[in-house]
């Protein structure tokens, strides 16, 4: 009986070190890579829409997007970014979108996806991303559903989640703009 | 000379892929393009060197009876850290490797090592032998990785190897194509070992 509960008072220490390292290390940590990430997601916006200021806002859904004003004239409205993800093949594509003000996109980046690599994960490569600018509400469908976005080979499932949760966002952010007219 | 033998073991001879046949979930699953494989292979190799280091210093602390469980409680501690150091401080790398450090975690050559070698050897040859198996580990992953990246996307580290006239085997990327390759791989390897014999 002793000899049991020793083995488990054992393994019970070297639990407690390895999680109190890891809780140390975490609070360390966890500030920078959180300051990274704000960071990295305002360089993308200002990719996304170059040379504007951005104002924090949501739809009347609860997402929320920035719209944008150009710096000279701040009554100008630019456009709107936000951040729209679906369930993709083996993992949440995150993407953000850039969209004009007559709700056209200007251009997207996606931002966070653990697809099939070689297949689905090529979705961050330009190449795929590019043929979504100028594409309106209605087009955002991938070619086998009669859209204009080309899917990925082999990576359909990828393609249209990413499609089709930016067509999700822009609907969202066209019926709270309607609301406000 | 024994430092030495224990260092290069791991890419021939005790081959963690092709001889003991360990670690074929991220084999199979990584390999689908050469960066995906070297990425893979380097992160295994940084931690199997260090888990290996740490637990052949606790080898004599360790009750026998508990000895996997605490090799599975040192392992995951340390992927975990690195990953946290990695994302923390070394971004860049962190955005190249990030996918493959929570992969390592089911890696069994790491756990593997640790119950064969590690746990029965000193600081120094364990981490020679994490190096060895690493490597090892590393360029088993390449050869297979070529082989599907070319016949499968035509490129070799994303450059253009082959005409564009070539129409790419799709299937060699997707998961058939990973058990066909080491299949045909390891048969050819036999045949050779045969021969020599």
């Amino acid at each position: 009986m002793m000899y049991y509960l020793k083995l488990g008072f054992i393994l019970l220490i070297f639990c407690v070190v390895a999680t109190g390292i890891l809780a140390y290390l975490n609070t360390l940590t966890a500030p920078i890579i959180q300051d990274r990430k704000t960071k990295d997601e305002i360089d993308t916006r200002e990719k996304l829409i170059p040379d504007a200021v951005f104002a924090a806002d949501s739809t009347a859904s609860g997402m929320q997007y920035f719209r944008a004003r150009a710096k000279e004239d701040s009554t100008l409205v630019l456009g709107y970014t936000f951040i729209c993800s679906q369930k993709g093949y083996s993992s949440e594509v995150k993407t953000m979108v850039g969209i004009d003000k007559d709700f056209k996109v200007l251009a997207i980046k996606v931002i966070d996806q653990a697809e099939t690599p070689g297949l689905g994960a090529n979705c961050e490569q330009e190449g795929f991303s590019n043929q979504f600018k100028n594409l309106a509400e209605a087009d955002l469908k991938v070619d086998k559903d009669g859209g204009q976005v080309v899917s990925l080979s082999g990576a359909t499932i990828t393609s249209r989640a990413i499609a089709s949760s930016i067509q999700a966002g822009i609907a969202a952010i066209k019926a709270s703009m309607g609301a406000e007219l | 000379m024994n430092f030495f033998k224990e260092l290069t073991k791991g890419i021939i001879k005790e081959n963690p892929i092709f001889v003991i046949v360990l670690g074929m979930c991220p084999t199979l699953a990584v390999t689908t393009s050469v960066k995906n494989a070297i990425g893979m292979g380097l992160a295994a190799t940084f931690v199997l060197l260090c888990s290996n280091i740490i637990i052949s210093l606790i080898k004599d602390i360790t009750p026998s009876s508990i000895r996997i469980p605490v090799y599975v409680v040192v392992i995951a501690a340390f992927v975990s850290v690195v990953n946290m150091l990695m994302e923390a401080y070394v971004p860049a790398l962190h955005k190249s490797l990030g996918l493959f450090i929570p992969l390592i975690v089911v890696n069994c050559i790491i756990l593997g090592r640790a119950e064969a070698f590690a746990s029965k050897n000193n600081v120094i040859m364990s981490a020679a032998d994490g190096i060895g198996m690493g490597l090892g580990f590393t360029l088993s992953l390449m050869v297979v990785s070529t082989i599907r990246e070319l016949l499968g996307a035509g490129t070799w580290l994303g450059i253009k190897i082959l005409p564009a006239t070539y129409d790419p085997m799709l299937v060699a990327i997707l998961a058939p194509g990973a058990f066909l390759t080491l299949g045909f791989l390891m048969a050819i390897l036999s045949m050779v070992k045969e021969k020599k014999q």
